[in-house]
């Protein structure tokens, strides 16, 4: 057979040698970046947290609690590692990489981490979990090992809300929402809320950009959305929508009116259109808990923070929140001291 | 013979080679030394009992897609819709399991679950495989389209039909479940591989040779060698197409019974999703072969696994780069190799076609390369 | 109602249509040219990352264009070698497109800016006056030089085709590859132009999606190269007629987007984003065998 082999056979057979002989010697290649190596009283605690699929990056939600994490190896020196799944399968699949490996604590960040974090949970007792946005399970209990870490976003959406029905000049105002889900619904009926409170005719105009997740990374949609609020009147838009807020900025900035951000201090995506942002304070959630394992005082069972704890609220001071008259933020400081004492009530929907 | 089977490897090499050093140099754009992240990488798969099972349950869906593209080529036919065949069947299949009562037993529940979702699949398979047949309508372009149907009635099943929020069905019931595969290699521990991977090889075998010994699974093959041929013959070639296609439908639904019923315990959106794809990655590696297909499908499986392995280092992304990559390497690799040495894709003896009119392009035999 | 009709409606529509319409133009070019291409997603997004990648680095969003429109021919014509020089399967060499161009925007963004989701935002072209107006916006839409070179490669696609020498090459070798060689054509040089120019029109609608968002989204196409594909389809393969579904499409998403109360309360609700799926469908089962499909598509000069 070998006498019968034409030239562009053998050249396939060369062509295979020299990318075997290559792969091999790439294996050889060193290391361009050494890993920096925490040190401290807390080097031997090990965090591992777990983003949903593109969540890292989206300078609001994900990013608060990478925050947290980083803040934890910065200033208590413990060791952190995150992952990122690639998709349904794999969330259950990467908590269950960390627990196997031994680390101290697992965070799983976002709502939809509630369901596998209490199957891994189970399967590795000792083993601390924690979950942001954590739903707790409709029948049956929690795990013992799992804090389920929930914000009051009503309290802080509330405030928002305050600002954009005190500043609106049309009475109209916007909200761009994510996935239609409870989680999303409990901003919208806060930021209403918020205006109605202090504006009692104003409208609000708010609109989802989808029921699946995706509907959090889509600000092509967000964008078309907030143009249809905005062309309807509205002058100032907030969002609760992850990256899909981006096109909400977009939107704004295009029509000349203002956009609240969400989740973290978002001022710097787009100065002079960020009017203020929504914080929920998802780093400290993270930090704490982080703290609290290190110190051995960890928690299970379901934490709520909210305005009372410092974990939600708006960004109201510093050149961020230039945009906003003084004698505006007085009033929803008095708001916001009434809601502490709980003398307003916010609905969750 | 030696030297004939040899070169027909030598697509298969050259993937594995390419693969390694792409994986090598992203590693080290990367800043990665690619030696540590091939450890890590081994590390996460074949290293631990946990990691092998992982690979094990990630190769079963693509086992089911894998077999459902091939038998759709050998047919002629491009089935690309299984993406959204096997969506579709995994949500009623699931909802099926769901809905059955909790006393029944697993050898009565299991395959009314089984039969459902691969009667969905089929059926979402039957639009493009009707056209084709009937209309002449490339089905390529309506498999992309139901797939992009399939996309959205998902969410508006749930968020319309079942008034859910959180995106997924009731559990299932017990007797629709798939046992783990550590109830009998108990390291497997804590991994998803269920007895759908077994379920999931014996079905390719068993399929591949049925193609291969049986009346109607020839014919499925003749008619894709050379159709008008066989048209001569008075074989239906139009019968035989909705065959392959409709077949293909319920086989990439089966793999609903790694994730839905032998790992989550309900469907999820999202759940399984890119195997459809993937599929079509381990049919071009498989090279027409059983045997091919279940070692394309580990191998994938390996990757997709290795990809959460290196994630923290290395972006998980790297691992589709290589798996789009592959896919190109082994059909130029193999289309080079089939065209100078004549080494064709089943080496198996076979009774000679009924049909055997040559055929200037015979479409099955093209796109395998 | 007056909302529906009225100058945000129209320019909301066009704003949208755009990347459909550069798309599905790209299609036309590939398969009147007798190639099968279902890589277009894998195009579009690639022109985006590359026009926020380029732009973000050198600060000149015109640098960003050109080299968007640089890396769409270099993947068309990729897709070119592999199909007619190696003879790889279309279908196939489409698939590893989309899912190479998807997990390689990934990690370029894991790469370039260590993000999992987006690039920074980036200063691209902005023309037109700010404010909330029907009239503004239009204006905004239509003062753009994505949008110029977008239209530029609309109205002459049909031009080009039906009267220019090149033209009628392109033709010849999407109807009889066989025929068009024994005439002295060298389809495989005529096929790679025009891929060419498809990958380049299609990149510019990759482009036009990043510059409206002034920044880069991973995954940001949302299988709008498969909406341009059924474009293509419904509208037989012809360029004007694509070019006026995808507005077509365009309207109807824009009004989905006003109407989204009224629409979610129906049954019908999120389904009504399946239209133009649902639409390709209907014309491939009720219009005559083949549909203005170019004869050759997808067959070879020589075997």
């Amino acid at each position: 057979m070998a006498e019968r082999s034409t030239p562009a056979a053998s050249k396939l057979t060369v062509v295979t040698l020299v990318v075997s002989l290559a792969a091999a010697a790439s294996t050889l290649l060193p290391a361009r970046a050494e890993e920096p190596r925490p040190e401290g009283p807390h080097a031997k605690v090990r965090v591992g947290l777990v983003f949903d699929v593109g969540g890292r990056g989206d300078k609001s939600f994900n990013d608060a609690a990478y925050e947290g994490l980083s803040r934890a190896a910065r200033e208590l020196g413990v060791t952190t590692e995150v992952l990122e799944p690639s998709g349904a399968e794999d969330r259950e699949a990467a908590m269950r990489l960390f627990a196997a490996r031994g680390f101290d604590l697992v965070i799983g960040v976002g709502f939809i981490f509630s369901t596998d974090v209490n199957v891994v949970a189970r399967d590795f007792p000792s083993t601390r979990f924690a979950c942001i946005d954590y739903a707790p399970p409709m029948e049956g209990v929690m795990p013992p090992n799992v804090a389920g870490l929930r914000f009051r976003e009503e309290e802080g959406s509330f405030l928002v809300g305050a600002v954009a029905g005190l500043m609106s000049k049309t009475g109209h105002v916007g909200f761009v929402g994510g996935m239609d889900i409870p989680l999303i619904r409990k901003f919208e009926a806060g930021y209403r809320a918020g205006v109605q409170e202090v504006c009692p005719r104003c409208e609000v105009h708010a609109a989802f950009a989808g029921t699946t997740p995706d509907a959090f990374r889509d600000p092509v949609k967000g964008k078309a959305l907030a143009n249809s609020e905005i062309a309807a009147g509205a002058d100032v838009v907030y969002h609760a929508a992850g990256t899909t807020g981006h096109g909400v900025f977009e939107a704004a900035r295009d029509m000349g009116v203002k956009a609240i951000g969400v989740d973290a201090d978002q001022h710097d995506e787009m100065p002079g259109t960020v009017l203020t942002s929504m914080i929920k304070r998802g780093d400290v959630a993270v930090f704490d808990t982080i703290r609290d394992v290190a110190e051995g005082r960890f928690q299970a069972g379901l934490r709520t923070f909210g305005l009372a704890e410092g974990a939600v609220g708006y960004v109201d001071e510093g050149p961020h929140a230039a945009g906003i008259p003084e004698d505006t933020k007085r009033k929803v400081e008095a708001l916001e001291q009434r809601v502490i004492r709980g003398e307003i009530k916010i609905p969750e929907r | 013979m030696n030297d004939k089977r040899a070169r027909a490897l030598l697509p298969i090499v050259l993937a594995i080679a390419g693969g390694i050093l792409l994986f090598n140099l992203i590693a080290f754009a990367f800043g990665q030394a690619p030696a540590s992240a091939l450890r890590l990488a081994f590390e996460g798969t074949w290293g631990t009992p946990y990691g092998l099972g992982q690979v094990l349950f990630k190769a079963t869906p693509l086992l089911f897609t894998g077999l459902a593209f091939e038998v759709a080529l050998r047919a002629g036919l491009f089935n690309i819709g299984a993406e959204g065949q096997l969506a579709l069947a995994s949500l009623v299949g699931a909802l099926v399991a769901a809905k059955l009562p909790a006393s029944l037993p697993m050898p009565i529940a299991l395959p009314i679950v089984l039969a459902s979702a691969a009667a969905v699949g089929a059926l979402v398979a039957f639009i493009p495989a009707i056209l084709r047949a009937r209309r002449g309508v490339h089905e390529i372009i309506t498999a992309i389209m139901v797939n992009r149907i399939v996309d959205a009635i998902l969410p508006w099943t749930f968020s319309t039909v079942l008034g859910s929020t959180s995106l997924r069905t009731a559990d299932i019931a017990p007797g629709a479940a798939l046992p783990r595969l550590d109830r009998v290699v108990p390291s497997f521990a804590g991994s998803a591989a269920s007895f759908a991977f077994p379920l999931a090889v014996v079905i390719v075998f068993a399929a591949m040779s049925a193609l291969d010994r049986t009346r109607p699974g020839r014919e499925i093959r003749w008619v894709g060698l050379r159709p008008e041929a066989c048209r001569a013959e008075g074989i239906d070639v139009e019968r035989r197409m909705l065959l392959a296609m409709l077949l293909s439908g319920a086989l990439a639904a089966l793999a609903v019974s790694s994730t839905a019923l032998g790992y989550k315990g309900y469907y999820e959106l999202g759940l399984g999703a890119g195997a459809g794809w993937s599929g079509i990655a381990v049919a071009m590696l498989g090279r027409g072969k059983a045997i091919g297909i279940v070692l394309a499908a580990i191998f994938l499986g390996t990757l997709e696994q290795a990809g959460l392995a290196v994630n923290a280092r290395v972006p998980k992304e790297a691992m589709d780069v290589l798996e789009a990559t592959l896919i190109v390497l082994v059909a130029v690799a193999s289309r080079v190799a089939s065209r100078t040495t004549g080494v064709v894709q089943s080496a198996d003896p076979e009774p000679e076609p009924p049909c055997d009119k040559p055929a200037p392009t015979p479409a099955s035999e093209e796109a395998r390369s | 109602m007056s909302s529906i009709f009225s100058l945000t409606m129209l320019a909301e529509s066009i704003r949208i249509a755009v990347p459909y319409a550069c798309a599905a133009i790209g299609g036309v070019w590939a398969e009147r040219a007798g190639v099968i291409q279902i890589g277009l997603e894998g195009i579009l997004l690639t022109g985006a990352f590359t026009a926020v990648a380029v732009t973000h680095a050198t600060h000149s969003p015109t640098l960003g264009l050109v080299a968007a429109i640089g890396a769409g021919i270099t993947l068309s014509l990729g897709h070119g070698q592999l199909t007619e020089r190696a003879r790889v399967h279309a279908v196939i060499s489409g698939i590893a497109l989309n899912l190479l161009a998807l997990a390689a925007t990934r990690m370029g963004l894991r790469a370039l800016y260590d993000s999992a989701s987006n690039s920074p935002g980036i200063e691209a072209f902005r023309f037109g006056p700010t404010g909330a107006t029907g009239g503004a916006m239009l204006l905004r839409v239509l003062a753009d030089p994505v949008f110029f070179c977008a239209l530029a490669a609309v109205a002459a696609t049909p031009f080009v085709l039906r009267n220019t020498r090149f033209g009628l090459r392109v033709r010849a070798a999407g109807e009889n590859p066989v025929a068009a060689a024994s005439v002295g054509i060298s389809v495989t040089r005529v096929r790679l132009a025009a891929l060419a120019v498809s990958g380049a029109i299609c990149a510019l609608g990759g482009a036009h999606l990043a510059y409206d968002q002034q920044r880069f989204e991973s995954g940001m196409s949302a299988g709008r190269g498969f909406i341009a594909l059924a474009a293509v389809v419904v509208s037989g393969w012809r360029a004007g007629r694509a070019a006026l579904a995808c507005l077509v499409f365009g309207v109807l998403e824009a009004l989905q987007i006003v109407l989204q109360d009224e629409v979610r309360k129906t049954a019908i609700g999120d389904l009504i984003q399946t239209l133009p799926y649902v639409a390709t469908l209907l014309v491939l089962a009720l219009a005559p065998r083949r549909a203005g499909a170019p004869e050759g598509l997808g067959k070879h000069a020589a075997p």
